[in-house]
């Protein structure tokens, strides 16, 4: 027997070598997922996209709302220089951003071990938690989201989801990708002594940039 | 206690209990995770539904661990992962030392794991001459100090500020700027940037196994799991076969839990899910993803009483208010997992012989019950192991280790309810600020310290009433 075969058989034994149904299991599995709005917090405002502001907000991301993906370049432009940094930064090379005039910002092609700042597009943000997701790629790198002192990343306000259920539906059918990240607020420890301190080994700061693409009625 | 103290736990808690620079350590962390997981609570009034619905999606996953087991297995390696199968921590550690081998790895970051810590993996990396850096700040920390963590959440929190400047002074190169915890935040984070990038194979636990899509799923505040497992060439995971969740939406219905009992947020910073190596074309992450299933007694939990500590989802919140944690802190358990729910688990991993004390170092205050966030009846199965390690002829002499009169006490439930019953009267009267400075039946350890007094009734009355209800049903 493998050592396989006799963890499964003392597990199976160990329910009192009962098994059920597959169908059955995912059914109470999903019974175990009903009334969802029972068991997760209400929303911190009526409009996702605001409730996502709200909750990032108070992690201590930033969050400027641009009408346009075309005012994107500035708006980082902005941003760096109210930090006071030079301006430049790495590009995640994806044609969204890329497609995109950065003139007046130098791109760095390539995330440097203790690059300034980079901007990256989110896949979609979460309201209940303001939270933004990114998922690897060929045109999205993970380190581009951990290397950089700032994170700016541009979200669509159209992406924006409700709840957690609601991301994690969308990778229902086999689209996970390699590494799926929620980016919920910068980089931070509570190691030395329970006191909070911002920008561990992650971004000190994150940015965000929402691209008002909804229709509004 | 295999690899670590050796001492009995008598002198260990007593050794603890005459360390004040310890005992400030314990609180300026507990007390901070203590109120902050009381705000996040009151910011979340469906957490009593919600703990309901985690305990029950645990028990579901356990009542049907082997078909998800499989299923993880199929889903992990259609994605392109390697799942193996340790029945006990010395193969857990070959397979990870045999995998670091045949990478032909120098040097290997690691992610905190408390599975990691139970199957003593640092040891097996160093026996095996592999160098091993720790990325977390607090098990960087204890790295340092050639230490255990002491708790699950906080592995460094024995150590003040002050404490952790001597140690990042003496070691970091250049020193911190200064010594607060900001400055040495930013030193650490320089000097490990350089391992992150360098490292042969990054290793790290698991906080979910999700069987649908065969991803493990890891939670951090500071980055550095990604930072471990993205550029290695190899990325090994290792976790315990509790770990499984049916669905990605079930992992968030816990992680909900988990972070709000655990520091008081809301979500950790980074929730990562890996589901196998590097696809063709992805700008990055490891070529090779290895996935070491540990069972490590929790098999044989299966079928007997202690069952239902198989839903603990490490979240540390018992140990955050236990009267006892905060007295003695995590090493004087001498496990690997401390407080409440180490007392329960220590006597699986280590066998009961070796730590039957730590069953009766606890008050039966039910603190610990009342705020899991997967409802596990600590004080329950903590008495479970007194009934055992009086069955298995372990207790012989009436004043033993640990708590003296007060356990002797507790092992005679008769005796204890009128004990407690006398003192929690006594207590209210004395404790109106909700911390007390002496309890009847326990000089030795209210000397030096305060114990909260009772919230209302002793815990063997709420027992008991608890029982009478079960019983009329
Ligand atoms: S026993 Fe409960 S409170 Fe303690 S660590 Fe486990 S889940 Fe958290």
């Amino acid at each position: 027997m493998t050592t396989r075969d006799s963890i499964l058989a003392a597990v199976h034994a160990g329910l009192g070598g009962l098994r059920a149904e597959p169908d059955a299991i995912a059914a109470e599995a999903a019974g175990l997922l009903a009334d969802l709005d029972a068991i997760r917090p209400r929303l911190a405002a009526p409009d996702p996209v605001d409730a996502f502001e709200i909750k990032a907000a108070a992690l201590g991301t930033t969050i400027e709302r641009v009408r346009h993906l075309d005012d994107v370049p500035a708006a980082v432009g902005r941003y760096l220089a109210a930090q006071g940094l030079p301006p430049a930064a790495a590009v995640q090379q994806t044609a969204a951003l890329t497609a995109l005039s950065w003139e007046g910002i130098a791109q760095d092609m390539a995330t440097a071990p203790d690059q300034p700042a980079a901007v990256g597009l989110a896949r979609l943000g979460i309201a209940e938690s303001g939270s933004i997701v990114i998922h690897s790629a060929t045109d999205s790198p993970i380190l581009l989201a951990f290397l950089p002192l700032h994170h700016i990343v541009v979200l669509h306000a159209s992406s924006v989801v409700a709840h957690l259920e609601d991301y994690a539906r969308l990778l229902d059918g086999g689209s996970q990708p390699r590494n799926a990240i929620l980016i919920t607020g910068p980089s931070g420890t509570t190691d030395i002594e329970g006191s909070y301190v911002r920008g561990a080994h992650g971004p000190g700061f994150v940015h965000v940039i929402i691209v008002n693409d909804r229709s509004r009625a | 206690m295999t690899a670590q103290d050796q001492t009995s736990f008598k002198a260990r808690a007593g050794a603890a209990l005459a360390d004040t620079t310890l005992k400030l350590a314990i609180d300026r962390t507990t007390g901070t995770a203590e109120r902050k997981r009381a705000a996040a609570l009151a910011g979340f009034p469906e957490f009593e539904a919600a703990r309901a619905r985690g305990a029950a999606i645990k028990d579901h996953v356990i009542a049907n661990l082997d078909h998800y087991l499989e299923t993880f297995e199929r889903n992990a390696t259609a994605a392109g992962a390697k799942v193996h199968w340790a029945a006990t921590a010395e193969e857990a550690c070959d397979i990870v030392v045999r995998l670091c081998r045949e990478a032909d790895a120098k040097h290997v970051t690691r992610s905190k794991s408390m599975l990691g810590e139970e199957i003593h993996l640092p040891d097996a990396l160093a026996t095996a001459g592999i160098e091993r850096v720790e990325t977390d700040l607090a098990e960087h920390i204890i790295q340092l100090a050639g230490e255990h963590p002491s708790h699950i959440i906080w592995p460094a929190m024995h150590r003040t500020r002050e404490q952790v400047a001597v140690l990042f002074n003496a070691d970091h190169k250049p020193p911190p700027d200064a010594e607060d915890p900001a400055s040495m935040v930013q030193s650490a984070r320089r000097v490990l940037r350089e391992k992150f990038l360098s490292a042969d194979v990054g290793i790290s636990g698991a906080n979910f196994l999700v069987a649908d899509t065969g991803a493990t799923c890891t939670v951090t505040n500071e980055g550095n799991a990604e930072l471990t497992t993205t550029p290695p060439r190899v990325h090994i995971v290792t976790a315990g076969i509790e770990k499984l969740v049916p669905t990605t939406a079930h992992a968030f219905a816990l992680l909900r839990l988990l972070v709000r009992s655990a520091t008081g947020g809301e979500l950790t910073q980074y929730t990562t899910f890996h589901c196998g190596p590097k696809r063709p074309g992805d700008a990055d992450g490891p070529e090779e993803m290895h996935i070491v299933l540990v069972d490590n007694g929790r098999s044989r939990m299966i079928k007997d009483e202690f069952r239902e500590m198989l839903r603990c989802i490490r979240c540390g919140a018992c140990m955050n208010h236990c009267v006892v944690y905060r007295q003695i802190g995590g090493h004087a358990y001498g496990g690997t997992y401390p407080g409440p729910m180490g007392a329960v688990l220590t006597p699986v991993l280590d066998g009961l012989k070796q730590s039957r004390d730590l069953p009766f170092a606890c008050t039966m205050n039910g603190r610990c019950a009342e705020v899991c966030p997967v409802r596990i009846p600590l004080p329950t199965l903590l008495r479970a192991w007194r009934v055992r390690s009086w069955e298995e002829g372990l207790e012989k002499a009436p004043m033993r280790a640990g708590l003296g009169l007060w356990a002797t006490l507790a092992r005679r439930p008769g005796l204890y309810r009128l004990a407690s019953a006398i003192a929690v009267r006594t207590l209210r009267v004395l404790g109106r600020s909700g911390w007390i400075r002496s309890l009847p039946l326990a000089g030795g350890w209210t000397e030096h310290r305060d114990l909260p007094a009772p919230a209302g009734g002793t815990f063997m009355e709420r027992y008991k009433a608890e029982r009478a209800k079960g019983d009329s049903r």
